[in-house]
């Protein structure tokens, strides 16, 4: 009888095709997503990166605006962020700074170079020991970083600079150039296009004098002041630095010739404030440098979680950027005049 | 084991039709139903895997698209930054005058009107931006709530979302549009680009018509439900408005949030189909019963379930008149075989197919016919036997043999001659006890050979000189057998035919083993005689009535034919008597019987 009632529960269960077990969870799964994987991945990678931002010189008001806008990424994105340069634009200053980063091991290090080749030495050192590399502001020679992340387009604020002074004096006159330093290679490629803008459109002008002033506001004044002494006759000055125009506007203003000597360039509105409004400087062209900063930390953080920078990508608190080969374009330049200078506070 | 279940199941005692139905049927349905499900099964976890496979990537897609449609949005506040008259009126400080504050508030809120109502983006409902200097309201329809002037409110104060575009649902704001159209609020944090300053809010109200466009491109089923939830659970999108807001607390126990599960509760099975947003974290779900995604399988089932009923129906139709067909004749015959068990002999089995059960019944039938012509032969023996028996004991016992016997032992004790009648008296009393020993059958040739003789020599005795007998003796007449009293009916023949005529009748009997390698071995026996002999008419006819069924002519007077007949019975016809004669000449009776040893008798005789 037993073996009998055995024998038919039995039967009934493999009829009902009952499976015997404890019914672990309520749901089975049918189809299991392959993204999982990658979402671990990602999340993996999401660690503190310590990314060194290195200007060609510290102190004077446009890095220290790039500083702040660094320093605002970083908050932003969780990233450390170091940020130191040297008193004078100096490359052996920056080897030095560059040398104490790798001694740190930090995972990045964005560099505006003061000199394009001899600063290669001490970046092939950091990418051997597995540091990335990139440039901004000032590129190096393309050997020695990933990429180069660039303001403006140099031909465009090269020719921009050009227009806006040439309509300032009526595309006649002579004028002269204060540069920074002449190793900088954002200055001189700006020069350059600056040249080749006169050279097309504008035959009645002609270029004087080109002095450096190795972003030294005090050298600069000096030598706006020479130039004026040695060429009474020019009615423009081009400061290609940011140190230029406002000593520039001084020296101008200094010899009561307001007005009369157009000043124009690349300088920021704090700096030229004063002199827009008293009409010794007519036009100064920047970006903001707040936004180089931070648009440096957002760059560097893609590269470090492994995102290719693609044409026109809209990088969060800063817009779409540009790519030109292996370039980054962060926007175009703004003109400060009298009546929007006071929006602007950098 | 098996013979032990069979047991249990008390299988063994069915009949063999129930059997045969009880196999047939099982044969027939398991199978039919064993294959059935599975092939429903299979089917239908087919069918699950393809659209558990199929709709997570449609829901990808769709989420992708919604994606890309919050990307868009999320990039319209970023239009403000085209703008500088707007830029310049956000970085402006604060007002002087009033006239100067409503010229602002209508450039503000002419461009907002112009960028996000104009005609190009009919989701968004209204664009608010809240600035230090003052809020800026454009929709399309009327609203309540949203009081800026309230401070309290979290969203009057500056937002600090780090550059994201941020979301926010109708219950976590009191705003509602007229119409009461479900929508979401895109949060975007002006920031001062340039100058790396906060200038305020934007807050972008947007239908979510989008995402219902969105799903409906999708939601070919129309029974299944779709809808959008962060990863917390709170449901950002839901065709029923009433849910949009709240959480849906069953996330916690998904198992996975991109794929495919279906609920294992048996009732209302669902196949749910979920897909996590890389970047927004949304999570869209497909939710649909299983039993639509089954519908065509289950009226396959249905069908199915419906052919196997009719099949089941037939085969077990068809089992029984198998069955039945199977054991009708073995019925019949065991019926017919009951019968013959009772003593019935005489049957007639109806069953000529030619299966097995016709074999049996055949085979059955040559039994029973050949059991009766056996016992029918033997009832022929015994009476032959007994017929010879009483033969011999008639022909002994016979007044005129008696008489005879006796006045030659009358003659004899008046001769004097004592030793004589006391071998006579003791041949005539061996002669009676052989003849009244019946016992046996069948006895060693010897003891026949004695008998015959017993018998001729009280002949001798009573007719002296006229008759003579030689008979061949030797050691294999103990050996071999031979039935009893085959000898004595022609002996006597010679006798009382001898005598009638002759005055000296000579009697030879010879004994001719034959041993050939076609036939049997066999003893023919030999009885000659010099009597009348017979005329050819009459050993024509004698010869002719030999060869006669021995079963027919059974009342025959003859001795000699009682010894033919019995020869045949017992033996068959190859063996038997064949008599040569000529007139005037002679006799000659030969014998024929199979060398029979005394085991074979034994054996013969049981």
């Amino acid at each position: 009888m037993f073996f009998r009632i055995v024998f038919c529960i039995f039967l009934l269960l493999i009829v009902s095709g009952c499976n015997i077990g404890p019914k672990i969870t309520e749901y089975e799964v049918i189809y299991n997503g392959h993204n999982e994987q990658k979402q671990a991945e990602s999340t993996q990678n999401h660690k503190n990166y310590t990314i060194a931002v290195i200007p060609k010189v510290s102190g004077i008001p446009y890095f220290n605006a790039v500083e702040e806008g660094v320093k605002e990424a970083g908050k932003d994105l969780g990233i450390n962020v170091l940020y130191s340069g040297s008193l004078i634009a100096d490359w052996k200053q920056q080897e030095a700074i560059i040398n104490g980063y790798i001694e740190q091991k930090v995972d990045l290090i964005a560099i505006s170079a003061n000199d394009p080749e001899k600063l290669g030495t001490v970046l092939k050192e950091a990418r051997k020991q597995g540091i990335r590399v990139i440039t901004w502001d000032s590129d190096t020679n393309s050997h020695f970083r990933e990429l180069f992340i660039n303001m403006v387009d140099p031909e465009m604020v090269g020719r921009h600079i050009m227009d806006t002074l040439s309509s300032r004096v009526n595309e006649k006159g002579s004028f002269a150039i204060i540069t920074g330093s002449s190793d900088a290679a954002n200055l001189n490629e700006w020069i350059n296009w600056m040249k080749v803008q006169q050279k097309e459109y504008y035959p009645n002008m002609k270029l004087v004098d080109i002095v450096e002033t190795d972003d030294d506001p005090k050298k600069a004044y000096s030598a706006s002041k020479n130039l004026l002494n040695k060429h009474p006759e020019i009615n423009g000055i081009i400061g290609s630095s940011s140190v230029g125009p406002p000593a520039a506007a001084q020296a101008v203003k200094d010899i009561n010739k307001s007005g009369e000597i157009t000043v124009v360039g690349l300088s920021t509105p704090n700096l030229m404030r004063e002199y827009i409004k008293d009409g010794s400087a007519q036009v100064v062209t920047l970006w903001s440098p707040k936004k180089l900063g931070y648009l440096t930390v957002s760059i560097a953080k893609e590269l470090l979680d492994g995102q290719e920078i693609s044409d026109n990508q809209y990088i969060s608190n800063i817009g779409n950027v540009r790519v030109k080969e292996d370039t980054v374009i962060m926007g175009q330049p703004i003109d400060f005049t009298k009546e929007n200078i006071d929006q602007y506070d950098f | 084991m098996i013979s032990k279940l069979m047991e249990a199941l008390r299988l063994k005692n069915f009949q063999l039709k129930t059997k045969l139905i009880i196999t047939y049927i099982l044969l027939t349905v398991i199978p039919m139903a064993v294959l059935g499900y599975i092939t429903y099964y299979q089917n239908t976890k087919a069918i699950e895997e393809q659209v558990g496979e199929y709709v997570p990537r449609l829901l990808n897609q769709a989420n992708k698209n919604i994606e890309n449609e919050i990307n868009e949005i999320g990039n319209l506040p970023n239009l403000i930054y085209n703008s500088s008259d707007v830029m310049a009126v956000l970085r402006a400080n604060p007002y002087k005058d009033q006239s100067s504050m409503l010229q602002d508030q209508f450039t503000v809120e002419s461009f907002l009107s112009r960028t996000y109502l104009g005609s190009n983006n009919t989701n968004i409902l209204g664009a608010f931006l809240l600035s230090t200097n003052g809020s800026f309201i454009s929709t399309r329809v009327a609203y309540e709530g949203f009081d800026f002037n309230n401070t309290l409110l979290p969203y009057g104060e500056a937002h600090d979302l780090g550059g994201d575009t941020k979301i926010l649902l109708p219950n976590e704001v009191n705003l509602t549009f007229e119409g009461d159209p479900s929508y979401m609020l895109v949060v975007k944090e002006i920031v001062d680009l340039d100058n790396r300053e906060n200038l305020g809010t934007l807050f972008l109200a947007v239908k979510l018509t989008f995402i219902e466009e969105i799903l409906q491109d999708l939601d070919e089923e129309e029974r299944a439900t779709m809808w959008v939830m962060d990863d917390q659970g709170q449901i950002i999108y839901h065709p029923l408005q009433k849910k949009i807001g709240t959480y849906f607390e069953e996330i916690d126990d998904y198992p996975i949030l991109n794929g495919s599960f279906r609920t294992t509760i048996e009732k209302d099975r669902t196949l749910i189909s979920i897909n996590q947003s890389a970047k927004q974290q949304w999570v869209l779900v497909h939710s649909i019963p299983i039993t639509y995604l089954t519908e065509g399988t289950d009226v396959v089932k249905t069908v199915a379930i419906i052919i196997f009923l009719i099949l089941v129906v037939i085969t077990t139709l068809i089992s029984i008149i198998v069955a039945w067909s199977v054991t009708k004749p073995i019925n019949l015959l065991g019926r017919i075989m009951k019968d013959v068990e009772n003593g019935n002999l005489y049957v007639k089995i109806p069953i000529d197919s030619k299966d097995e059960v016709g074999v049996l019944a055949s085979s059955f039938q040559s039994m029973i016919s050949k059991i009766r012509d056996l016992i029918k032969k033997n009832d022929h023996i015994e009476i032959r036997q007994k017929e010879a028996e009483l033969y011999a004991l008639q022909s002994q016992i016979n007044p005129h043999f008696m008489y005879n016997t006796l006045e030659t032992i009358g003659a004899s004790i008046e001769d004097g001659e004592s030793e004589l009648v006391v071998d006579m008296v003791a041949i005539l009393g061996r002669m009676l006890r052989f003849s009244l020993s019946n016992k046996d059958k069948i006895v060693p040739i010897s003891l026949e050979v004695l008998h015959i003789e017993d018998y001729l020599t009280l002949q001798k005795f009573r007719f002296e000189e006229r008759i003579s007998f030689n008979i061949q003796n030797d050691y294999e007449h103990d050996v071999y057998f031979t039935p009893k009293f085959i000898l004595q009916p022609i002996v006597e023949n010679s006798v009382k035919y001898g005598m009638q005529k002759r005055k000296a009748l000579k009697i030879e009997i010879d004994f001719i083993h034959e041993k050939s390698e076609i036939k049997d071995p066999h003893i023919i026996m030999i009885v000659r005689d010099n009597g009348p002999g017979i005329n050819e008419e009459e050993l024509k006819n004698l010869n002719e009535f030999l060869q006669k069924d021995p079963m027919i002519n059974r009342d025959s007077g003859f001795g000699i034919i009682n010894v033919h007949a019995r020869i045949v019975m017992m033996f068959g016809d190859q063996y038997g008597l064949t008599i040569n004669s000529a007139v005037d000449k002679g006799t000659e009776v030969m014998i024929r019987i199979p060398q029979l040893l005394k085991k074979q008798v034994r054996n013969g005789d049981e």
